[in-house]
């Protein structure tokens, strides 16, 4: 099977340690992914502001550049949803393109679900061997990018984790509301985006948990970006990110809660180990 | 009519929107009461219908689709059954023709008094400041509607009209215009509003309503209340006027079920409303009561042009509400930044395409061009509705019809063909994403594995107006790989 991993132009350009850990995991699970050169992005932007035609040039790009795999993977709930959902839609019924489009959204999957439903983990069989590792794992707790909802896979994301002993999962209060997010209108309403993001760091903090999995790019660089510019202290990961740490295959980073407020906030880059 | 639900145009959100922000007393109730008519609604439908809640939402959707799709025929229907019974039936094109049809109909009747029930589509039309420039003093008998409108309020939400007051607020408005005692205790305020009104039900010369649902077989309306306000608004006046939108429009009772099983559980988790009523027809011989003279004024206003739409799955609406309570954005901005009697997510796809159609032309976005952009797109309004209105798609459908008229700001759209521009050219892409590296790296703050901007140039100005923005320092992900996959490659070949 070849598998191909769709990076996400906001995932290279904000969380490239996101995209190794899902590249160790991926080969942890025996898949050995590869990464299309030539992908950019999926076109997420155009379609939600109002550029369907846009839109549509960039999902013709992507139908080619992954045509040649069997799956494609993506740490975005997001950018996945827009090829699951919207590609389709663009192209006329029963054009080529329509038909290339519904061939990329059936091989396309966010990566716990790609673990999940297609290699068929037993997320138990990921528990670290070495529990005493383990013991020093953080307290989670989930934050699902909502576009996974279209999915059917909110709120998957905790259980998964919680069963492949990821250190402690505790439940997110109000998980389901949006952090507020939203793309571009995050700068169009900043005050109304903020205030939802406050609203999210707000429970994350009532968990006790210090690091936030947030199963997609934006919405993990929206809230540590607001906790970074109200000193809250957080480490936002992604749920690859989680996995690869809880079995050693990415150096587990300052997580302490009694650890220093920058500590937490401003953790090292993970170094591969091994 | 009231500024806060109808704005002068073109609206402008944003200022309502921060200020709603801002307002903590708002942020506190409208936060609490939609997050908890939120939760009890899924609470309620996973104890009554669990796995089958999706398949009843389908056969609410298709039978008011269907319903809908044969909206001509109904009518015919309606409008000749609704006669038999007695009633009288009027067709408004337009909400100042239906003020018109009322005013006539009081006029006829010399009519100084009005008992009305909670009706969306007389806001809609104006009706009750219709009625008060004709001098007929007219009183809002639901609860909530009666609070604001001795408050000189507007409703904020579709079902729960005052969420955005408490019962502080009530108590105080209680002392000062009906000369109360103060007291915040909710049976006591509703005791002394149920004195205020009794006497003004027998007295009043005419009563209005809306309709949840027209039954197009028997001629008869279907109104759904929580507190018999309706009822009696029927039963004591000698004329009775129901205001209702020709969407609201099914064949029969033989299709009222799913609706209701949906409306009151969607609205308030309420298994049913408290009181279902039923009228057919004016008050018949050896009858004791219900009005002598029965008016149905069937309202376009609009509802026709949006049929003839894209949109027209809008029309399956049946003002449940419960997507403003699921909906994130109206539980931080409330009802009035909406500027329209239809808030949150149906009213951001609702109100531009009504005032599109009645106004003709592009008006309707023109005039609302926030609206369509005011939503992060999360979804939950669909994944709520029991009509299976795909929302989202309709607001994105809008905003792409807000760009193509130049109504979406200009530099926006630069921005995003350029974006188009250099996603089709991998190189100058990642050069792009570089350059962005750069900045950071040369002008942040840096911390760890990240550099941090506190103000960033261009689109990201409004990015950190209140986060910063923190770009990774690090090895890029494609130089890590290439040489993580030669690696690997070696080790396979070895192998």
């Amino acid at each position: 099977m070849r598998v191909a991993l769709f990076t996400t132009c906001l995932a290279e350009a904000l969380a490239p340690r996101a995209l190794k850990a899902a590249v160790l995991v991926l080969e942890h699970c025996g898949v050995a992914p590869e990464v299309p050169l030539a992908q950019t992005c999926c076109g997420q932007p155009l379609l939600s502001n109002g550029l369907p035609n846009d839109g549509a040039k960039l999902a013709q790009r992507m139908c080619e550049i992954f045509a040649p795999y069997d799956a494609v993977v993506t740490p975005s709930g997001s950018c996945c949803s827009v090829v699951r959902e919207k590609y389709a839609g663009l192209f006329a019924e029963g054009s080529r393109e329509r038909a290339n489009a519904n061939v990329l959204a059936a091989k396309t999957f966010e990566f716990i679900e790609f673990l999940e439903t297609q290699l068929k983990i037993d997320p138990t069989t990921l528990k670290p061997k070495d529990c005493s590792a383990n013991a020093r794992c953080a307290t989670l707790t989930c934050h699902d990018a909502c576009h996974l909802r279209g999915l059917h896979r909110h709120g998957c994301t905790a259980p998964f984790l919680r069963s492949a002993g990821c250190g402690t999962v505790r439940d997110l209060p109000d998980m389901s509301q949006c952090c507020g997010f939203g793309g571009m209108f995050s700068t169009q309403f900043p005050e109304v985006s903020s205030a939802l993001g406050d609203e999210k760091l707000a429970h994350f903090t009532s968990t006790g948990a210090a690091v936030l999995v947030a199963s997609d790019t934006g919405c993990a660089a929206h809230l540590a970006g607001l906790a970074h510019r109200k000193g809250v202290a957080i480490r936002v990961i992604s749920p690859a990110e989680a996995i690869a740490e809880s079995l050693g295959l990415l150096a587990r980073e300052v997580t302490s809660a009694n650890a220093s407020t920058e500590a937490a906030m401003h953790p090292k880059n993970g170094t591969e180990v091994g | 009519m009231n500024e806060l639900i109808a704005p002068p145009l073109p609206f402008d959100m944003k200022p309502r929107a921060r200020e709603a922000v801002r307002d903590l007393k708002l942020q506190q109730f409208v936060g609490s009461a939609t997050h908890l008519k939120d939760i009890h609604r899924g609470g309620i439908f996973d104890r009554d219908f669990g796995h089958d809640y999706d398949a009843l939402r389908t056969v609410a959707r298709d039978t008011k689709q269907h319903a809908l799709d044969h909206l001509d025929e109904l009518l015919e229907q309606f409008i000749a059954n609704a006669r038999a019974s007695g009633a009288t039936v009027h067709a408004a094109t337009t909400g100042a023709e239906a003020c018109e049809i009322a005013l006539r109909i009081a006029r006829a009747h010399g009519a100084l008094s009005c008992v009305k029930s909670k009706s969306m589509v007389t806001e809609e039309i104006g009706l009750l400041p219709a009625f008060e420039a004709a001098g007929i003093k007219t009183l809002e008998t639901d609860l909530g509607e009666f609070i604001l409108q001795i408050d000189g309020d507007a409703p904020s939400h579709i079902v729960t009209p005052m969420i955005h007051k408490d019962r502080v607020a009530t108590a105080q408005s209680f002392v000062r215009e009906l000369g109360a005692r103060y007291t915040e205790d909710p049976t006591e305020l509703t005791m002394i509003a149920r004195e205020h009104m009794r006497g003004l039900y027998r007295a009043a010369d005419i009563g209005v309503s809306g309709a949840n649902f027209l039954l197009a077989d028997e001629g008869a309306a279907v109104i759904c209340t929580n507190e018999g306000n309706f009822d009696l608004s029927v039963g004591g006046p000698p004329v009775h006027i129901v205001f209702v939108g020709i969407e609201k429009l099914i064949r029969g009772a033989r299709d009222l079920a799913p609706f209701l099983k949906l409306l009151a559980r969607s609205g308030t988790a309420q298994p049913l409303t408290v009181y279902t009523s039923f009228v057919r027809g004016p008050r018949r011989a050896g009858e004791h009561g219900g009005p002598k003279e029965l008016h149905f004024v069937l309202v376009d206003a609009g509802r026709v042009g949006v049929l003839a739409s894209e949109k027209r799955d809008l029309l399956r609406c049946i003002r449940c509400g419960a997507c403003l309570n699921a909906c994130p954005v109206y539980r931080k901005v409330g009802g009035h930044s909406y500027g329209s009697m239809y808030a949150g997510p149906i009213g951001a796809v609702l109100t531009p395409e009504l005032e599109r159609a009645q106004a003709g032309g592009g008006a309707g976005l023109a005039n609302y061009a926030d609206l369509p952009r005011a939503s992060s797109l999360c979804g939950a309004c669909y994944e709520v509705c029991p009509v299976k209105i795909d929302i989202p798609k309709f607001l994105l459908h809008d905003r792409a019809r807000l760009r193509e008229r130049g109504l979406s700001p200009k530099s926006e759209g630069a921005m995003l063909r350029l974006w188009r521009w250099l996603a089709e050219r991998p190189m100058l892409f990642r050069l792009a994403i570089g350059a962005a590296r750069l900045h950071a790296r040369l002008l942040g703050q840096k911390d760890g594995s990240r550099a941090w901007l506190r103000a960033a140039p261009g689109p990201g100005a409004g990015w950190t107006q209140s986060r910063d923005l923190g770009m990774p320092t690090g090895e890029r992900f494609r130089d890590w790989f290439a040489t993580h996959a030669a690696k690997r490659d070696t080790k396979r070949g070895a192998r």
